[in-house]
C-alpha cells in the first residue's frame, strides 16, 4: 500500500474494491466530485472547506489592502439562543446553515440571501437538554454531492443521539440512525463528515461513562459499515496488522483492556471524539482525536488509559487504524484531545518533503506527525507559560511532567496551565499553504485543582476537586480580561512569528486566506481580521452576540463574501446562558468568564460581508414581490 | 480566586481557635442544643424537620433537658462536619459512623447494615451473603454512589454494566465537581417499578420507604463478610453515633448519658421507621 499511494493506479485500486464492498457501480464518482468542489473558491462544503481541513481559500478579492472596506452585505437568524460553533456550508447557490439544540437545519438562496429554500426542525427528546454537558452546542454539516443515481444529500446530527439525512434540494428526511442513546449518558454535538460514500459521526459524553466510538455509515442508506471503539479489545478498537509498526514505542497491541485500566474499567472508560476530521486520499486514511477517559477522577482508573487522549490514522474503508499515538497517558486534567486536525505538505528540517498532520491539543502542546505512519516529527508548547509538563520527548513520544502540577489526592496544585479548557479547545484552525504558518486561536486559561475527600456514614465518600479559572500569566487577573491569544506558527522550524493578546478565549477558530488576511471571531462578539504576515489589526466588526464557531468564505457570482455565525455559549459560555453565578461551577469556567456578560448576550445567526456590502439586493428588484402570479 | 480559598482556609483556622470557647458554651444546660441537620437528606433529614435523626433528635434533647435548635444546611450532610461543626456554626452531628475520625463520636446509638431489597414476590433469591450477587442472572441494580453497595457491584462483576443506569437515575447530571448522590426513595421506586431487580443499601437509607411501598418488598440483611479482591476488608455493618468537636468531652458525655436515657424512645424511632437493627457490637 505505502508504495502505491501516490500513483493514480493506487487510487483506481481503492475504488475498485470500494465497488465491492459498496456495490455501486461508480463508488468514486461522488468523492471526486466532493474534492473537486472543495477546490472551487464557489463552495465551502464540509468544514475545514477541503480534506487537508486548512480553512484556507485562494480568494484574494478581499485582501490586507482593502479588508477594511469590509461592510455587512447580508444576515440570518437562526432563531435559536444559545451557541453557535462550526461553520455554514455553501454549494453553489446554496448555503446550509445550522444550529444549537433544537437543530434546525436551513436552506438559504444565495440569489436572495436570507430566503430560506427549505427548513429542517427535529422533535427531539427534551431530556437530550439536561444530557448534554456544556451548553447545547452543534458544530455543523456534511454534504454529499451524489452519485448520479443517488441525490445530494445534507447530513446532520441531533443532540438526542441520532443522525439525520437529508435530501439537500428539499430537506426532506431520507433516513435517520441512533448512534447514541442518551439513556446512556450519550449525546452527538459532531458535525458529520463525509468521505465517499461513506458518513462518519463520532460519540460525546465521556463524563458519563461512554465508551467512545466512531462509526461509519453508508450515505445512502444509513446502514452500518463499521464501529470503533477508542478503548477495549484490539478487534473492537480496529488496529490493523501493522498497527503502529514504524512506532512501536507508542504502544501496540492488547493495551485497550486490563494492561492500561483497572479490571472492566475500559468498558466505560470514556475516549469519546467529538471535534473534527481531516482525510488524505493518498493514504486513505482519515485523522480524528479520542477524547479524556472517565471517570473524571483519576484515582479511579490507574494506568495509561490506552487509547483514550489518541491521535488517530484510520483506513476510511475498514476503519482499521494504521497509527495511534496516545499524547496524555492517564490523563488528570481533562485535556480531551479531540481537537482539530490540518493537513499539510512540508519539508522537514532535512529537507525532506513530507506529508505532515497539525494538531494543537487541549494539553497545550501543538504536535505536529507525518501522517503516513504517524511519526512524531514536533511537538511545541502553545504558549511558554504552558507547566504541566515540561517537554514532550520526541523519541519516546512521552510527556515529561512536572508533578508540581499534577492533581493528585493530597495536593493542592495553584497555577496549573493550561486549565481544563485547554490552550485550545474545539477550534476550527486555519493553515496556510503559501507562507506555511498556522493560525491558531488559544485560550489563555489557567487553574488552581484542589482535590477533596469527604467521608459520610456507612462507608460512603466524596472525591471532589474544586477547580478556579483565571487568566494566565499574561492576562489581567484583577478584571479578568486577556483570556485569549491568537498567533500565527511555523511548524517546522519550531517557532512563532507573532502573537497577539485578546480579551477573550479565540474559541472558535480561524480562516486564513491569499489575500494576507486571518479572520475570527471573538467571545466578546467582534469579528476581526489581521495581517498573516505581521499580525496587525485591519478591520474589525461588532456582532450582535459573541462568537464560538470559526469564519468561512465563498465566491458568487464574481463577489467574495465571508461568513460567520454569532451566538456565544458552548463551555465559555455555560455561566451566561445558563445564568450561573458560583465561580467554580463549568468546572470553573463560570469564575473565569465572568465578565463576559457585560460584553455580550444571547442570540444565534449568521453575519456575512462583503467589500462595500455588495450584495444581490443592491438590485432593489431582486427579492421585490411583484405582484400575483398570473393575474 | 486565589484569595478567596486563602480566605477560606483562614475561617477554618479562626473556628478551630474558637472551639474552646464554643464547647464552655455548650456545656450550658441553659443553651440549646445546636444540631447540624441537612434540610434535603431524606430519610434522615428534612426541611419539614420529619427525618429518623430529626426524631432522634429531638429525644436526645429532651432527655438531656434542653431546647433543641437545628441549624439548617441547604446541601447534602455530607458537607456538616466541614461546614458546620468544624466551622462552629452547630454543635452535634448526628448519624456518623462510630469511627468517623473527624469528630468525637458518642457510644452507638444503634448498629445496622447493607441490605438486599428486592420483590417480596418474584424478586430475584440474593441469599444473604454479597456473593448471591456473583450467583445471580439479574443484572439490573440500585445502588448509591461511592458506598460499599458500588464496590460490592465491582465485586460481582456487575458495576460496568450499571454505570449508565445508576447515572440515569440522577438524570445525568455532571459528577465532575459536585456531589450527586441518587435519592434515598429512588432506590426503592426502581425496584418496586421494576426497572432494577434490587437495590443494595444502608438499611435506614430505604426502611422508611420500603415500609411504604406500594408493592410488598423485603429487605434482607448482607453478612458483614466482603473483602476487595486486595484483600481489604469493606464492612457491611455499621454502628451509628452522633458527632462532636474532637474537643467536647463534656457535650459527649452529656449525649452519652442522654443516649442511655432515652433508649426505649430512640428504640421506638427505629422500629417505626422499619430499621433492622443488629446487636451492638461486641
Amino acid at each position: 500500500m505505502t508504495k502505491l499511494r501516490t500513483s493514480v493506479s493506487a487510487f483506481t485500486l481503492t475504488a475498485a474494491a470500494a465497488i465491492g464492498v459498496a456495490g455501486s457501480i461508480l463508488p468514486a464518482f461522488a468523492n471526486d466530485k466532493l474534492v473537486e468542489l472543495s477546490n472551487s473558491e464557489e463552495n465551502w462544503p464540509m468544514t475545514g472547506k477541503t480534506y487537508k481541513a486548512q480553512n484556507y481559500s485562494k480568494a484574494t478579492q478581499i485582501n490586507a489592502e482593502n479588508v477594511k472596506g469590509l461592510r455587512p452585505a447580508w444576515a440570518f437568524s437562526t432563531g435559536v439562543l444559545h451557541g453557535h460553533e462550526g461553520t455554514p456550508l455553501v454549494i453553489g447557490d446554496k448555503m446550509y446553515v445550522h444550529g444549537a439544540f433544537p437543530n434546525p437545519t436551513f436552506a438559504l438562496d444565495l440569489n436572495e440571501p436570507g430566503k430560506i429554500l427549505w427548513q429542517h426542525k427535529p422533535k427531539q427528546a427534551p431530556t437530550a437538554r439536561a444530557v448534554a454537558c456544556c451548553d447545547v452546542v452543534n458544530r455543523g454539516l456534511a454534504y454529499w454531492p451524489g452519485d448520479g443515481k443517488t441525490g445530494a444529500r445534507i447530513l446532520k446530527t441531533q443532540l438526542d443521539g441520532h443522525i439525520v439525512a437529508l435530501d439537500a434540494d428539499t430537506g426532506a428526511e431520507v433516513w435517520k440512525m441512533e448512534n447514541s442513546d442518551i439513556k446512556v449518558g450519550s449525546t452527538l454535538t459532531i458535525a458529520p463528515y463525509v468521505i465517499k460514500d461513506t458518513v462518519l459521526v463520532g460519540s460525546s459524553g465521556a463524563e458519563l461513562g461512554v465508551r467512545g466510538y466512531v462509526t461509519a455509515y453508508d450515505v445512502k442508506t444509513g446502514a452500518q459499515k463499521w464501529r470503533a471503539y477508542a478503548t477495549g479489545p484490539d478487534d473492537e478498537v480496529k488496529l490493523a496488522k501493522d498497527f503502529n509498526s514504524k512506532n512501536p514505542h507508542y504502544g501496540q497491541f492488547g493495551l485497550g483492556t486490563n494492561k492500561t485500566w483497572e479490571g472492566d474499567a475500559w468498558k466505560i472508560g470514556g475516549g469519546t471524539n467529538w471535534g473534527w476530521y481531516a482525510y488524505d486520499p493518498d493514504t486513505n486514511l482519515f485523522y480524528y482525536g479520542s477524547g479524556n477517559p472517565a471517570p473524571w477522577n483519576e484515582t479511579m482508573r490507574p494506568g495509561d488509559n490506552k487509547w483514550t487522549m489518541t491521535i488517530w490514522g484510520r483506513d476510511i474503508d475498514t476503519g482499521e487504524a494504521k497509527f495511534g499515538y496516545q499524547k496524555t497517558p492517564h490523563d488528570e486534567w481533562d485535556y480531551a484531545g479531540v481537537n482539530v486536525m490540518m493537513l499539510s505538505e512540508q519539508k522537514d528540517k532535512t529537507g525532506k518533503l513530507r506529508k505532515l498532520l497539525t494538531h494543537p491539543d487541549r494539553n497545550g502542546i501543538v504536535y505536529t506527525l507525518d501522517r503516513e505512519d504517524g511519526t512524531l516529527i514536533s511537538a511545541d508548547k502553545l504558549d511558554d507559560t504552558v507547566n504541566w509538563v515540561k517537554q514532550v520527548d520526541l523519541k519516546t513520544g512521552v510527556p515529561v511532567r512536572d508533578p508540581e502540577f499534577a492533581t493528585r489526592m493530597d495536593h493542592k496544585a495553584t497555577e496549573i496551565c493550561p486549565s481544563a479548557m485547554g490552550y485550545h479547545n474545539q477550534g476550527h484552525d486555519s493553515y496556510d499553504p503559501e507562507k506555511q504558518r498556522f493560525y491558531m486561536g488559544i485560550n489563555h486559561i489557567c487553574m488552581d485543582w484542589e482535590p477533596f475527600m469527604l467521608p459520610y456514614r456507612a462507608g460512603q465518600f466524596f472525591v471532589g476537586a474544586t477547580l478556579w479559572m483565571y487568566p494566565g500569566p499574561k492576562g489581567d487577573r484583577q478584571n479578568y480580561e486577556g483570556l485569549g491569544q491568537i498567533k500565527s506558527y511555523d511548524a517546522i522550524n519550531n517557532k512563532y512569528d507573532w502573537e497577539k493578546m485578546e480579551r477573550f478565549s479565540v474559541w472558535g477558530g480561524t480562516l486564513a486566506t491569499a489575500g494576507n488576511i486571518v479572520f475570527y471571531g471573538t467571545l466578546d462578539g467582534f469579528i476581526k481580521a489581521r495581517d498573516t504576515r505581521t499580525g496587525d489589526l485591519l478591520w474589525k466588526y461588532r456582532l450582535p452576540s459573541g462568537v464560538i464557531g470559526h469564519p468561512m468564505t465563498y465566491t458568487h457570482k464574481g463577489v467574495q463574501y465571508v461568513a460567520i455565525y454569532y451566538g456565544v455559549g458552548g463551555w465559555p459560555g455555560v455561566g451566561l446562558v445558563f445564568d450561573l453565578n458560583d465561580p467554580t461551577a463549568g468546572l470553573g469556567a463560570v469564575g473565569a468568564f465572568k465578565n463576559l456578560a457585560n460584553y455580550t448576550q444571547m442570540g444565534g445567526g449568521v453575519q456575512v460581508f462583503s467589500l462595500n456590502g455588495k450584495n444581490p439586493y443592491d438590485d432593489v428588484n431582486v427579492g421585490e414581490w411583484t405582484g400575483k402570479q398570473g393575474g | 480566586m486565589i484569595r478567596i480559598s486563602t480566605a477560606r482556609r483562614a475561617l477554618t483556622g479562626a473556628a478551630l481557635l474558637a472551639a474552646p470557647f464554643a464547647a464552655s458554651q455548650s456545656a450550658s444546660a441553659a443553651e440549646p442544643l445546636k444540631v447540624c441537620a441537612s434540610k434535603i437528606e431524606a430519610p434522615y433529614s428534612t426541611e419539614k424537620g420529619d427525618g429518623l435523626e430529626n426524631r432522634i433528635a429531638n429525644v436526645v434533647a429532651k432527655a438531656m433537658g434542653r431546647e433543641i435548635e437545628f441549624v439548617w444546611f441547604d446541601r447534602a450532610a455530607i458537607y456538616l462536619v466541614r461546614d458546620g461543626l468544624d466551622k462552629n456554626l452547630c454543635d452535634v452531628v448526628f448519624g456518623v459512623d462510630s469511627d468517623d475520625e473527624r469528630v468525637l463520636a458518642t457510644k452507638p446509638i444503634y448498629r445496622t447494615g447493607y441490605v438486599y431489597v428486592t420483590k417480596s414476590e418474584g424478586g430475584p433469591e440474593l441469599g444473604s451473603n454479597w456473593k448471591g450477587l456473583e450467583k445471580t442472572d439479574a443484572t439490573r441494580f440500585a445502588v448509591r454512589f461511592s458506598t460499599p453497595a458500588e464496590l460490592i457491584l465491582k465485586e460481582a462483576g456487575k458495576y460496568e454494566d450499571n454505570v449508565s443506569y445508576g447515572l440515569s437515575l440522577v438524570n445525568f447530571q455532571d459528577k465532575r465537581n459536585k456531589y450527586t448522590q441518587v435519592e434515598a426513595g429512588k432506590l426503592v421506586s426502581e425496584v418496586v417499578n421494576g426497572d432494577a431487580d434490587a437495590a443494595i443499601a444502608f438499611a435506614p437509607d430505604v426502611a422508611r420507604y420500603v415500609k411504604g411501598a406500594s408493592t410488598p418488598l423485603k429487605m434482607t440483611m448482607i453478612e458483614d463478610d466482603f473483602a476487595r479482591s486486595d484483600g481489604l476488608k469493606i464492612p457491611l455493618h455499621f454502628d451509628q453515633s452522633i458527632g462532636v468537636r474532637k474537643d467536647d468531652e463534656k457535650l459527649r458525655a452529656e449525649l452519652d448519658a442522654a443516649i442511655a436515657k432515652a433508649k426505649p424512645e430512640i428504640d421506638r424511632a427505629l422500629s417505626d421507621e422499619g430499621v433492622p437493627v443488629l446487636p451492638p457490637n461486641a
